[in-house]
């Protein structure tokens, strides 16, 4: 063979496997092909798989690939390849990512492709709609935390932040210190995270916006209340570790060396699975303040790729038409214990009779739906680093409140310029 | 001849394509965004701008404050380093003397450089915990000092990524380090032994003289590879934590453009960080003479 056939050879090869690589990402335009990207835990995801499964068995030659990313990593993923038109043809997860999806232009309306009387079907807060666009359809509601605890240690969950201070310190009693710290903490959470200081910020009365909810609202008050009482909980109380993370609480909370964790709806069924026998109550209402406090609730569904073209439109809504359907939710309700958006699941006795999802349903009701707006992006870093601060002991809580609501006016001025 | 030189642009070709694509191409790209206003509302009809996110860096004040993170970079990348060519080298120096069991420890010392990254990082930050992690475990039972809040604090959270940086990225060195020593001839150490010389005289002027060629891009290399590591920072201090006083300038980047979604920012950022190394690199070259033969 002459050195120019090799040479050829050569970069057909090259030229092929470029293009191999070109087809590790969703292919729009492959109209049996579809891509899903969510942020699924390991229970929630083999549910996905089992019902992808059953939705290729019921169509064959449709191919549904499903792709696991952390929560952050699917938001910021998903709009970095829509940016470039490609990414999955659906997008699943939270709804306070449709903010940023909506001002990137990557995710595209809903409402044109399905009649009125699908969306009817849906429990109103199933339905996300922002700037006058229906942008997602949830298969959950809630997403928000509660107070898990442990019916080994705790028989009856209290109900006021008083009860859960003495529940807690009787237990640590009860089974006595090593090396100076409990064998089992009363209560424990990820307090690193601001998500899950916000049941303590509205439990002492505040709220992350003003009321025209785009404007923050952090130096007040409430803020410097609550991030005082959480701050009392581990230095005063000593009801909490010294150090708890989200894995360092979980994982405590798994071995029996905590007798309550405050968590979301995600994590319950794993506790089941482990053999742990947990009740759901709603967050201890603050007893100084009388309010119940409100853990952000938010649905967590399907969003469209802005990239999906008519073309592949019927298969990608054919789908998740199906994973939306009443016998997907059901299933997912009773291995979850997650709140369904469909109406007529309400009236099922799987659910009316399941305590977990009744309990959940009540903290729900206490909670406050999760802001869409960009702006929610601003106050979730400005409060990170001022309650990172005052839990470490570099800041007061009024040094940090103020420093919150600069940041965030700051970061909302950068995102705006 | 024509044969001749069409054969080897075909076979240059693909090796361009790849580079424009995977180089070229985001180098320009970023090189664009950096005098432009691309952010979260900007995304699609960005404008150029001039110098204004660069002016932005250096003047204006920022959380966290630019030129902490810069100095925080500095400190990262030397201390790494040193401990990484320091321990690299003393153990090479040991492993290339007739030792019992020398394969063996040299596959024991070459683990920390097979675990994946981010397994590494995790791990450690679990061993970090204060109460329930390995390290405070042991210096409260076998040194008998108080446990440290490795993670709350953040002169000892930084420390703790330092710690895990610097285990993760000593074999490399070592590994480099050995393989120059054994290209060494052993007749010099022969003459040396002859003139009397001690282990110290032949270090200094027959071992570091020696490996010296190979150590200056080793080091080179670890100071670009220390300097832009994302990942162990990233990971071990989640996100910079506490209160994003853990940053390094390559995690600000990270943070900037993917939390913050100032594309143009970061990628001015990224231009500030090119330029410091390889400001760095032609010095350290050309002062270090690398390029020059050892014998």
């Amino acid at each position: 063979m002459p050195k120019i056939a090799y040479a050829a050879v050569f970069v057909s090869l090259t030229l092929t496997a470029l293009k191999g690589v070109g087809c590790v990402g969703a292919r729009t335009g492959d109209i049996n092909r579809v891509v899903i990207w969510h942020q699924m835990r390991p229970d929630e995801r083999s549910i996905l798989q089992r019902q992808i499964k059953a939705y290729m068995a019921l169509n064959p030659g449709v191919e549904i690939v499903e792709l696991y990313k952390e929560t952050e990593d699917v938001r910021n993923a998903f709009v970095t390849a829509a940016l470039t038109r490609r990414g999955p043809d659906l997008v699943y997860g939270p709804s306070d990512a449709v903010g940023i999806y909506v001002a990137t232009k990557t995710i595209q309306p809903l409402e044109s492709h399905f009649p009125g009387e699908f969306f009817s079907q849906f429990d109103s807060s199933g339905i996300l709609s922002y700037q006058g666009h229906v942008y997602q359809i949830a298969d959950k509601i809630g997403n928000h935390l509660a107070l898990v605890y442990n019916k080994k240690y705790v028989q009856r969950p209290p109900q006021t932040d008083v009860e859960l201070i003495e529940v807690s310190k009787r237990i640590q009693r009860q089974y006595g210190y090593v090396g100076g710290r409990p064998k089992v903490y009363g209560l424990t959470w990820n307090y690193t995270e601001p998500f899950f200081f916000i049941p303590f910020f509205t439990g002492c009365g505040g709220w992350v916006f003003q009321e025209d909810g785009v404007t923050p609202s952090l130096d007040d008050s409430a803020m410097i209340a609550a991030l005082k009482y959480v701050r009392s909980l581990r230095d005063e109380h000593k009801i909490v570790p010294n150090e708890s993370d989200y894995e360092i609480a979980d994982a405590l909370f798994k071995d029996g060396k905590a007798a309550m964790i405050i968590n979301g709806d995600w994590s319950w069924a794993g506790y089941k699975e482990l053999g742990i026998d947990i009740g759901v109550t709603p967050i201890p209402k603050i007893v100084s303040t009388s309010l119940w406090p409100a853990p952000m609730t938010s649905p967590k569904g399907f969003s469209l790729n802005a990239n999906v073209g008519p073309e592949k439109l019927p298969r990608v809504l054919s789908i998740l038409t199906f994973l939306l359907s009443e016998e997907n939710q059901l299933e997912t309700t009773k291995e979850l214990k997650t709140a369904p958006t469909l109406k007529t699941l309400y009236k099922n006795p799987a659910v009316r009779s399941n305590e977990i999802l009744q309990n959940s349903l009540v903290q729900i009701g206490y909670g406050r739906p999760m802001p869409v707006v960009p702006e929610m992006r601003a106050v979730w870093d400005a409060m990170r680093p001022g309650y990172q601060a005052v839990m470490g002991g570099a800041s007061t809580p009024e040094e940090s409140a103020k420093s919150m609501q600069q940041l965030a006016l700051r970061r909302i001025k950068e995102m705006n310029e | 001849m024509v044969r001749n030189k069409l054969f080897i642009s075909l076979l240059v070709i693909p090796s361009f394509v790849i580079l424009a694509a995977v180089v070229f191409y985001p180098f320009v790209y970023n090189v664009v965004i950096s005098f432009a206003n691309m952010n979260l509302y900007k995304i699609h009809d960005w404008n150029l701008i001039g110098f204004k996110q660069y002016i932005k860096i250096f003047t204006e004040p920022s959380q966290p404050d630019f030129y902490s993170v810069l100095f925080k970079t500095v400190i990262w990348t030397f201390t790494n380093v040193f401990f990484h060519v320091v321990i690299g080298v003393s153990l090479a120096l040991m492993l290339n003397q007739n030792l019992k069991g020398r394969s063996l420890f040299r596959t024991l010392l070459i683990l920390p450089w097979a675990i994946p990254q981010y397994i590494v990082a995790l791990t450690f930050r679990g061993m970090f915990n204060y109460e329930y992690g390995a390290i405070n475990l042991m210096i409260t039972k076998y040194l008998n000092v108080p446990a440290v809040e490795w993670l709350k604090d953040p002169v000892n959270a930084f420390v703790a990524c330092i710690i895990t940086n610097v285990w993760l990225g000593f074999p490399f060195m070592m590994v480099i380090a050995l393989g120059a020593l054994q290209s060494i001839p052993q007749e010099l150490y022969e003459a040396a032994d002859m003139d009397g010389a001690k282990w110290y005289h032949k270090l200094r002027t027959i071992t570091l003289p020696l490996i010296r060629p190979v150590m200056i891009p080793a080091i080179t290399l670890g100071v670009i590879w220390t300097f832009n590591n994302l990942n162990i920072v990233w990971l071990v201090s989640n996100m910079g934590e506490p209160s994003d006083t853990t940053h390094i300038l390559v995690s600000y980047v990270y943070k900037s453009a993917f939390n913050y979604y100032s594309f143009s920012y970061a990628a001015a950022i990224s231009m500030v960080i090119f330029v410091i190394l390889l400001t760095f690199s032609l010095m350290f070259m050309k002062s270090s003479r690398a390029t020059e033969p050892a014998y």
